[in-house]
């Protein structure tokens, strides 16, 4: 306990005798967490966005004109046995016919006096909310879709592939630009950490000379490091609030018309980037006073 | 207390400073080191507080192989040793009070502990008037007085003195020898190096002399 309470004032003063190496390296710390930070909202974002419209999707399997009841019968089994369809609702050939009279436009009404029904009947399946919602609706379009008397099944496959791809992209692309702003962090915080020693060095020569346990002079070090991480991260979020709360009142009403709002990183991601800006700090400080110690043995 | 057996050192790898030196000290023992510049006396020193590594040999303090010991558990042999070095190595941006109470800081004392023990240490050298004074400020006698209340402030079993006297004038290095001379009445041991006859003759102790990296007693 004693060296945690005599580790955090000698990190105070540390910081006091270097208090402009200390601010550079919040102020790059803020910068970095804040780019990181912002891709995370916009991804929050988005992510939000696209689950809005996988809510939309459904499942449509249209059956051929000439399906028998039997074959009628095994497809209804399928659906219903399904522990993951709300609701099914049948559309016939009429109503199909019906509804796409209703929607047509005006240029469109010459097909109006077509002789034959060309639209097949249908049934339209809508799955439970879950996050793996698109999963149960691939197995179930594949359980499906072979059956006799099916004309084809759909759930709007290429649009949903698309945006999978994306996603997946902007998430990896998420990844690295937070492993290389990690990876320059490291460097920079190491390189104030090692600053720092190297103003004290004498004093830590003869700390260890005298009998101070290498604990001892890391752990203010240590606590510097975090400190950099936890202030830079606490900094830049604050910083992008600010952008949040400036995009909420200039386009919350463009977008309330899709039923969104805009949201702020979430609480696990929050706490993810200020945990991970306090470990850059910890893992970059240790590095300096590791290096320092191995030589200064 | 001290049993040196047989070390080897070499700085550049070819000609040894130390070859095949041995030497015992017993408790509460005052014994000179001395010999020519560059006899070894600061390399023994080194060696007993774990400074220096050497090739072959052992060393015990206090029952410790001090050859086995990792950078990481150096501190249980250097907290029962004090050291003056010859350059004082006192830190220029603490006062004489911070110098002496930074000892038992990096040792985890308290607060309490701190401010009596350093009083005490301040008052056998006779500092205590000049507790908030910075090193610069002071003589060169007054900073090795510092610096040997900064070694005595954890009542060490064993004081190493490098050259203590070195860069003081004939009187004032009476005096702190003195210091040194009172220390071991209480009971400490106290392994004083230096190339000065005229201390050595001062006092009536054991005469470890150092020749081509061999000891030599008288």
């Amino acid at each position: 306990m004693q060296t945690f309470i005599s580790g955090f004032r000698t990190t105070l003063s540390n910081i006091l005798n270097n208090k402009q190496t200390f601010f550079l390296s919040v102020a790059t710390i803020t910068i970095s967490i804040f780019i990181l930070g912002l891709f995370l909202m916009l991804f929050s974002n988005l992510n939000g966005f696209l689950s809005k419209l996988d809510d939309e999707v459904q499942l449509i399997v249209y059956l051929n004109d000439n399906i028998s009841p039997a074959e009628r019968k095994v497809l209804e089994d399928i659906i219903s046995k399904s522990p993951f369809v709300k609701s099914t609702t049948k559309v016939s050939k009429k109503l199909a016919w019906e509804e796409f009279q209703s929607n047509m436009s005006e240029n469109l009404k010459p097909l109006l006096g077509m002789k034959f029904n060309p639209l097949p009947a249908s049934y339209k399946i809508q799955l439970y909310e879950a996050d793996n919602r698109l999963v149960h609706i691939r197995e179930l379009s594949e359980q499906l879709k072979d059956k006799k008397g099916i004309e084809s099944v759909e759930y709007g496959q290429e649009w949903i592939t698309k945006i999978e791809k994306f996603m997946f992209f902007s998430r990896l692309f998420l990844f690295a630009m937070g492993g290389l702003l990690c990876f320059g962090l490291i460097l920079i915080i190491s390189n104030t950490i090692r600053l720092s020693i190297y103003s004290r060095r004498d004093e830590i020569e003869l700390m260890l000379l005298i009998g101070a346990t290498p604990s001892f002079v890391k752990v203010p070090y240590l606590f510097e490091g975090m400190l950099q991480g936890l202030t830079g991260s606490i900094s830049a979020l604050f910083l992008i609030k600010g952008i949040n709360f400036y995009l909420k009142d200039q386009f919350q009403s463009t977008i309330e018309s899709i039923s969104m709002e805009f949201q702020f990183i979430a609480e696990p991601y929050l706490f993810g980037l200020v945990g991970l800006s306090l470990l850059v700090g910890l893992v970059a400080s240790y590095l300096s006073t590791y290096q320092f110690l191995r030589i200064n043995k | 207390m001290i049993q040196v057996f047989d070390v080897i050192k070499m700085y550049d790898g070819s000609n040894p400073v130390l070859e095949n030196f041995s030497m015992e000290i017993a408790k509460g023992e005052f014994v000179f080191l001395t010999g020519s510049s560059g006899a070894g006396k600061t390399t023994i020193l080194k060696i007993l507080f774990g400074q220096e590594r050497f090739e072959t040999g052992q060393v015990l303090v206090h029952g410790i192989n001090v050859g086995k010991l990792t950078h990481k558990n150096m501190y249980t042999l250097r907290r029962f040793m004090g050291v003056v070095f010859q350059d004082y190595k006192l830190l220029p941006n603490k006062t004489v009070f911070e110098n002496v109470s930074f000892a038992q800081e990096v040792i985890g004392c308290n607060r309490k502990t701190i401010r009596f023990k350093t009083w005490e240490a301040l008052k056998n050298v006779g500092l205590t008037l000049k507790k908030d004074a910075y090193p610069s400020c002071l003589s060169g006698g007054e900073q090795q007085r510092i610096a040997i209340a900064r070694a005595m402030v954890n009542e060490p079993s064993i004081i190493l003195a490098d050259e203590p006297t070195g860069n003081l004038d004939p009187n004032i290095s009476i005096e702190i020898f003195k210091l040194f001379e009172e220390l071991n009445k209480k009971g400490t041991t106290i392994i004083f190096a230096t190339h000065s006859q005229e201390i050595i003759k001062l006092g009536e102790h054991r005469i470890i002399n150092l020749r081509q990296g061999k000891a030599v007693e008288f």
